[in-house]
């Protein structure tokens, strides 16, 4: 059966890993939120900082995934994870900022320009992994868990072994993300609407 | 059996397939020098549809190929529960919301031709419109829909047209892809559009086949291109190991071709590595520009227009070879049956896509 193996809730304030919380903002930090995890979780990867907010926070998660569920990259070829991510908002956030660099009297910026598409998000982590499967993104009204089932079970019927998931809604004034994998198990927690649902909105169960 | 039919071309060079036809097989561009709309006040080369102005162009865009597309099929299906449009783009009605860019369209769709279901935006830059397409075919091979429309829309923008001239990728001639003195992309608008469906019956005219392919990414860079072309070549061979195709079964390659130098080059070394650099290839942005997620659709549109003319389109732009590689581009149109093509998408992201389309 198709099960949920391993998932990263990433809110405004906390980062939780597989339902645990892993970071807790620091408000009082100069760091942005992102930044804090990465630097809490040690991650090395210095690219991150040129990174927009949607593929940062695809970065991390991802690789909250990964340390959770360690043996991905190992039990899969290069070309077997899908990855299926959507949002609300597309890339928005960065479209606003790259127009206030043309906008305020100073020139388009090119670094900003090459994050102004949702799925730059995928090209980060497919390049972080070195993973050459199926990519989509789609914009979608709000998290719909039918969305990953019907071409969850389209890529997995053809060809891909296992999906990375992710749902990567990042503004100005929200942070709501949910990363998950979908693998062949017995038994576990089944890839359904039900637990899609529940998933998304985990609370935290473990202590910090 | 995966039927494609319908299609609908909406772009400077006329409203529907038929007249965007006409234009191509005499060779006339949508592409014009548009005056003082560069970000420093720059004349710019640009496939500008003439008259679409103001507020929601998105919107009018999609709706006028979606009434084109319904008057080549039973209407009954537009409204059914087993019917649901997907929508192929990258920028949406930006210019419209910045924070919404897809949502009230696809609302206003809905409302206007009384769909079953909310239509699905997919947005994976330059291959968003193969991708959907494959998406669409999928969706119809597994079962979930009898039915799928897929829609490919880009409208220009100084946000678009300031993104490109702020990496110099934007021509200053008209582009001209493959070419040795290409030099960056021509931007275009437009929109493209299709049935994707398990039955025959429901095209007024004969449908082709869809056999859908796959996308694969380069795992390179997010904005720049293989030097390998690894995700192509990754892409188009599971593409034709999926239906057992040989080189010799494909009759002609339409091909991204941007009129970047390196995309270009990128994609020559791709064919080469994958033994198709012999096959009669094209790209067409010399006619529409680059129209970014609906290229995909428009080109697969054109594509099923030169199968059903028997009639392959050269290369507006390109004279000389310009690549490392050799391809075998086609510099006149000329009368050929096809009964195979192939077409490819590569984009930001690192993302490539292929499908192949089959006449019956």
């Amino acid at each position: 059966m198709k099960v949920i193996t391993a998932y990263c809730n990433l809110r405004a304030d906390e980062c939780l890993v597989n339902g645990d919380v892993v970071a807790r903002r620091d408000a009082g930090s100069e760091d942005s939120w992102f930044k804090q995890i990465y630097r809490q979780q040690e991650l090395g990867y210095p690219k991150f900082y040129k990174m927009d907010v949607l593929s940062q926070a695809g970065y991390l998660a991802s690789e909250l995934i990964k340390r959770a569920d360690p043996d991905i990259s190992a039990t899969y070829a290069d070309d077997e994870i899908a990855l299926v991510f959507a949002n609300a908002s597309s890339s928005a956030e960065t479209d606003r900022r790259f127009m206030q660099t043309y906008e305020a009297g100073g020139s388009p910026s090119p670094s900003l320009f090459v994050y102004t598409l949702p799925n730059i998000v995928l090209g980060e982590i497919a390049i972080v992994n070195k993973w050459y499967g199926e990519n989509m993104f789609a914009v979608l009204p709000k998290f719909a868990p039918g969305f990953y089932l019907d071409y969850g079970q389209i890529l997995l019927a053809s060809g891909s072994r296992a999906l990375l998931c992710g749902w990567l809604e990042v503004t100005a004034n929200s942070t709501d993300v949910f990363l998950f994998m979908v693998e062949e198990r017995e038994s576990g927690t089944e890839f359904n609407s039900e637990n899609l649902l529940h998933l998304s909105q985990a609370t935290s169960v473990g202590t910090f | 059996m995966i039927y494609i039919g319908a299609e609908v071309i909406v772009s400077p060079l006329g409203d529907n397939a038929e007249a965007n036809w006409q234009a191509l097989s005499e060779n006339r561009t949508g592409i014009a020098l548009v005056p003082r709309i560069g970000f420093g006040g720059e004349d710019i080369y640009l496939s500008k549809i003439p008259g679409l102005n103001g507020p929601l162009r998105f919107q009018q865009l999609i709706g006028k190929a979606l009434s084109a597309l319904s008057r080549q099929i039973d209407t009954s299906i537009l409204s059914s529960g087993k019917t649901i449009v997907l929508i192929s783009s990258t920028k949406g009605a930006l210019d419209d919301s910045l924070h919404d860019q897809f949502g009230e369209t696809c609302a206003a769709i809905m409302r206007q031709f009384k769909l079953a279901h909310l239509p699905i935006v997919i947005s994976n830059a330059c291959i968003s419109g193969v991708l959907t397409l494959n998406v669409a075919g999928n969706m119809v091979q597994a079962g979930q829909y009898e039915h799928v429309i897929v829609i490919g829309c880009d409208v220009a923008s100084d946000f678009v047209l300031y993104g490109f001239q702020s990496l110099f990728a934007v021509s200053d001639k008209p582009c001209a892809p493959f070419d040795a003195a290409r030099n960056g992309i021509t931007l275009g608008e437009g929109c493209g559009a299709a049935l994707i469906s398990s039955s025959k019956s429901v095209f007024q005219n004969a449908p082709l086949e869809l056999l859908t392919g796959t996308s694969a990414n380069d795992a390179n860079h997010i904005s720049g291109p293989s030097r390998t072309g690894e995700g192509l070549v990754r892409s188009v061979g599971r593409t034709m190991r999926k239906y057992g195709t040989g080189t010799e079964e494909i009759d002609f390659i339409c091909a991204h071709g941007t009129g970047t130098v390196f995309n270009d080059e990128m994609e020559a070394i791709a064919f080469d590595r994958l033994s198709l650099s012999d096959k009669p290839l094209n790209s067409l942005k010399g006619y529409f520009g680059h129209t970014l997620g609906a290229a995909g659709v428009i080109e697969t549109a054109v594509c099923m227009q030169m199968i059903r003319n028997g009639m392959l389109i050269k290369s507006e732009g390109y004279r000389n070879a310009g690549t490392s590689r050799p391809l075998n581009i086609i510099l006149e149109n000329e009368p050929k049956m096809l009964r195979a093509i192939l077409k490819t998408a590569s984009g930001f992201g690192g993302g490539n896509a292929s499908l192949m389309i089959r006449d019956l």
